[in-house]
């Protein structure tokens, strides 16, 4: 038996119907040009040149980044694109 | 005897290179090569005909040949999902790859001067093709973070030293198309 007020609780909770948030990851691949990645960022997600240039550098040093987060729909819709374009991406729920 | 040049940005919306007519045949060749490898793969038990129309595709598997695996890569590291999700894609994607490497291929056909020129949206094609052929050949070449050094080694007599030299090549032509590119993103 739940107590009423336990359970109204868990419902005000601000994350209660928020589900956490999935993640686009591109992961570091030996043949794709350093140059291609940040043109890729850029025309695709609409970041600035400097900002194309640090996740590409993320992913050249740290072997993968976050380009995109958000809805699992609009995640899958990223990694789309970005096989389109011949970038190794993976989206995954966001575990932190 | 024309000597080829990499891609330059000429005005607004056309970007340039030059190509020796055995280049041309090389990247003709090696579009030929992808369209063939990205054709649909036939070995489907089942093919429904309505789900084929809306690009479902019967099979759900990834590819067993590595470069088509590379072209084609699993979108979750969960096995089921991925498959899930390369039921509804992988055939749109296929086909997206091979228009490309088709409009390049029409395109060098086509053109009888060793001159050849793509407006905006040829060269996001070329873009396209130009990678996904430079992806295939670095399967074959077992590229490898540092394995330049290893493969500007190879022997005369290695067929994989020609394949090198067209590889490095179409990455130092794709590269001047990145950059073209760019420079008219900064306007």
């Amino acid at each position: 038996m739940v107590k009423t007020e336990e359970k109204v609780e868990e419902l005000t909770n601000p994350n209660f119907f928020v589900d956490r948030p999935w993640i686009t990851i591109v992961w570091d691949d030996p043949v794709n040009l350093m140059t291609y990645v940040t043109y890729v960022l850029m025309s695709l997600f609409g970041y600035s040149k400097e900002r194309a240039h640090e996740l590409m550098l993320q992913i050249h040093n740290e072997g993968k980044a976050v380009v995109s987060s958000g809805r699992r729909e609009e995640m899958e819709r990223d990694v789309q694109r970005l096989h389109e374009k011949g970038l190794w991406a993976t989206l995954q729920r966001d575990d932190h | 005897m024309t000597t080829s040049t990499a891609f330059n940005r000429h005005g607004e919306n056309s970007f340039v290179a030059t190509f020796a007519e055995t280049e041309k045949e090389v990247l003709i060749n090696l579009t030929e090569q992808l369209i063939e490898i990205l054709a649909e793969r036939v070995d489907d038990a089942y093919r429904d005909p309505l789900a084929a129309m809306v690009g479902i595709t019967g099979h759900d598997s990834p590819p067993d040949d590595e470069v088509l695996l590379r072209l084609l890569p699993n979108a979750y590291a969960d096995p089921i999902e991925s498959a899930e999700f390369r039921r509804y894609t992988e055939s749109g994607l296929r086909e997206k790859k091979r228009v490309h490497a088709m409009s390049v291929r029409t395109h060098l056909l086509n053109e009888t001067s060793e001159q050849i020129s793509l407006d905006a949206d040829s060269a996001q094609a070329w873009l396209g093709a130009l990678n996904d052929i430079r992806l295939a050949l670095g399967v074959r070449l077992r590229v490898e973070e540092n394995s330049h050094e290893q493969l500007e080694l190879l022997a005369p007599d290695d067929p994989m030293r020609g394949v090198y030299a067209v590889y490095t090549w179409l990455g130092w032509l794709q590269e001047s198309l990145i950059l073209s590119l760019m420079d008219d993103e900064q306007d």
